[in-house]
């Protein structure tokens, strides 16, 4: 099977506020692979560059090196017509539903919008388009006519999800898709996009800095810390037994609704916060808040390598 | 424990819409109570209440709110402006925009304490120092803009609990941070308020915080109190069914990969929609008749449990 998004070496930098000083690299030789049908979950603290490489994915990022081949085809340094047809393969669905949706666009009309513009579906063939993806993410025909502020956030998300699916992307990139609802809303909206995942056999990437939520949507989940992959391993391996310190670290954190449970965890302490990308450590990023680094974690940066279904960059594994 | 807030029968509205109903509570000293509950149940407003800092569009058409045995529900603006910051403080969600951007956070904290700076200078380093940040004598000098969202959340801990009030309003405090620096939060704010004897009342959407911290939870729905126990039997023996269908929703580590979550139908329901019966009527399971037409009390179930649904005792 060719993959249908494979990321090589990846960086994207950003200039400094001040001219002096080297540009800040967000995603620092990022590497990763996505197969027809899988989701690859990205999880990080905000800062570590998840959405960086989510952007650059869709195109909205210019990166500064490396290759993203979209179903083998290159789109860094791509023209306008390669990137257009490409933008049909890779769709997004954002973070706040209540700003990716223009206030003035009826339903309806916001959902066909990218069958219209390319020129695929007019009229009532259109109109049946239109129809047909409502149902698919449980909203009712009679909401094509409204306008996004009568609706609920949780409804808005499936607009912004029905709109995304109308190409038929292969890969759907979903940048934090429930961060912004209710807990109850939460669950319906990750229940539409397993569903939606094993109907449409698309591929999906999926943001988060969730980690249960992450758990529940995807096959394989990629750790990243201040713009490098620390850990990518299949779900199920990865939440029970998280290799890297970082990743440990990171599900240590997730409260548990659990009172009994949450209480008697052992809580990895993790010191200090994130350091700036504009001034990242030596070696190893993570050995400042590390709480087993070595006296090499400061000196070397550690390589991925395999260990068994993981990859894992550590010098301690 | 001495009993340092009680709330009874809070009911405020919104031209004329019922916003918060008949809401009771109460918090004793070193204790964290937990409210939780979707957006627009009425959690953030019960607190603003308690404050006494309203929007002047919600009306407060009941409610007795005492302090320390004092009932503060009737003082003049004068006497709350004395309570707050002393006797009572908030810490808010996004520390960086509660704090004042063209000040440093050593004088925004000195002034809590009305003295003049350099008599509260060692006051200020004492209390950064209890709040874990590291170099206060440094940071005193610097600006909000200089540091990140969780060491803001420290300097607001730090100007909330300076002058030892009795009470902390605490409105989703670490739901602008990243997991790790969540962690080091809730462990503070539990340290603290243990240490100084501080009643909590935490707001929160999140069941793994209450899970982490609380040892009492009030589960708001609409409006209205579902459901308030101790945390360990609101969670083990969840008896209304809002609470129950949204403690299987939660996504939890522990799930099966790509497992079926609980889903509760439908939506909160606004104001406007509010029926005369059970506010959870619409999406609840069990509903009947009874349930669309009147308000379940709220009926004790044991020493510190009770619950508002016809149907306890019923159902388990």
């Amino acid at each position: 099977m060719t993959a249908v998004l494979s990321v090589h070496d990846l960086i994207v930098s950003y200039p400094s506020r001040d001219r002096n000083r080297p540009p800040i690299r967000a995603v620092n030789g990022v590497t990763l692979n996505i197969q027809p049908g899988e989701a690859l979950g990205l999880v990080g603290e905000s800062g570590c560059g998840k959405s960086s490489l989510a952007n650059s994915i869709v195109g909205l990022v210019q990166p500064s090196s490396g290759s993203i081949l979209v179903r083998e085809q290159e789109i860094v340094g791509a023209d306008r017509t390669t990137l257009r047809a490409m933008r049909a393969h890779v769709q997004m669905v954002f973070q706040d539903p209540a700003t990716s949706l223009n206030p003035r666009m009826r339903i309806g009309t916001a959902i066909g919008e990218p069958l219209l513009v390319r020129g695929l579906a007019r009229g009532a063939a259109l109109h049946d388009r239109v129809l047909a993806l409502l149902d698919e993410v449980g909203l009712r025909r009679d909401q094509a006519d409204m306008l996004p502020h009568q609706l609920s956030g949780g409804q808005r998300q499936r607009v912004v999800i029905a709109r995304a699916l109308a190409l038929r992307p292969a890969l759907l990139v979903c940048d934090e898709p429930v961060s912004a609802l209710d807990v109850s809303v939460r669950a319906q909206i990750l229940n539409l996009l397993v569903e939606l995942q094993a109907r449409n056999g698309m591929a999906s990437l999926f943001v988060s800095h969730d980690l249960a939520v992450v758990r529940h949507v995807c096959d394989r989940v990629a750790v990243m810390y201040l713009g490098e992959i620390v850990e990518l391993a299949p779900a199920a391996t990865l939440y029970a037994t998280p290799r890297h310190p970082y990743t440990a670290a990171l599900l240590a954190a997730v409260p548990e609704p659990d009172p009994i449970l949450q209480r008697s965890k052992v809580r990895v302490p993790l010191a200090g916060e994130i350091p700036s990308p504009a001034n990242p450590p030596s070696g190893c990023r993570f050995h400042t808040r590390c709480p087993k680094a070595i006296s090499i974690c400061a000196v070397t940066p550690p390589a991925l390598r395999h260990i068994a279904d993981t990859e894992i960059a550590c010098h301690l594994a | 424990m001495s009993t340092v807030l009680t709330v009874e029968g809070l009911s405020l509205s919104i031209a004329g819409a019922s916003v918060v109903d008949d809401v009771s509570f109460a918090v004793s000293a070193g204790e964290v109570l937990a409210l939780v509950g979707e957006s627009g149940c009425g959690k953030s407003l019960t607190a603003s209440a308690i404050m006494r800092l309203l929007p002047s569009s919600v009306r407060q058409t009941s409610g007795r709110i005492t302090l320390a045995g004092q009932e503060i529900s009737a003082l003049p603006e004068r006497a709350m402006r004395a309570l707050r910051g002393q006797q009572m403080s908030m810490i808010f969600q996004e520390p960086q925009a509660a704090l004042d951007p063209l000040s440093t956070v050593g004088k925004q904290i000195a002034e809590t304490l009305r003295l003049p700076w350099q008599q509260a200078r060692p006051t200020v380093l004492r209390m950064l120092e209890e709040v874990g940040i590291s170099d206060p004598a440094r940071r005193v000098t610097e600006y909000p803009f200089e540091l990140s969202g969780g060491m803001c959340q420290r300097i607001m801990i730090a100007s909330a609990l300076i002058s030892r009030p009795q009470l902390l309003l605490a409105d989703e405090p670490t739901t602008a941070l990243d997991v790790t620096i969540q962690a080091q939060i809730l462990d503070l704010l539990r340290r603290l308020a243990l240490e100084r004897g501080t009643a909590v009342v935490l707001i929160t959407h999140d069941m793994g915080v209450v899970a982490d911290i609380a040892d009492r939870v009030a589960v708001m729905y609409a409006g209205r109190i579902a459901e308030i126990g101790t945390t360990t039997e609101v969670f083990a023996q969840p008896r209304h069914p809002y609470t129950k269908l949204l403690l299987t929703s939660i996504p939890r580590l522990s799930d099966q990969p790509k497992s079926e979550l609980a889903v509760i139908p439908g939506l909160v329901p606004t104001p406007k929609q509010f029926g005369p019966g059970c506010r959870f009527n619409g999406r609840c399971p069990n509903a009947d008749a009874r349930c669309a037409k009147s308000v379940p009390p709220l009926e004790t179930l044991g020493t510190d449990h009770a619950t508002a649904c016809w149907w306890t005792g019923r159902v388990t």
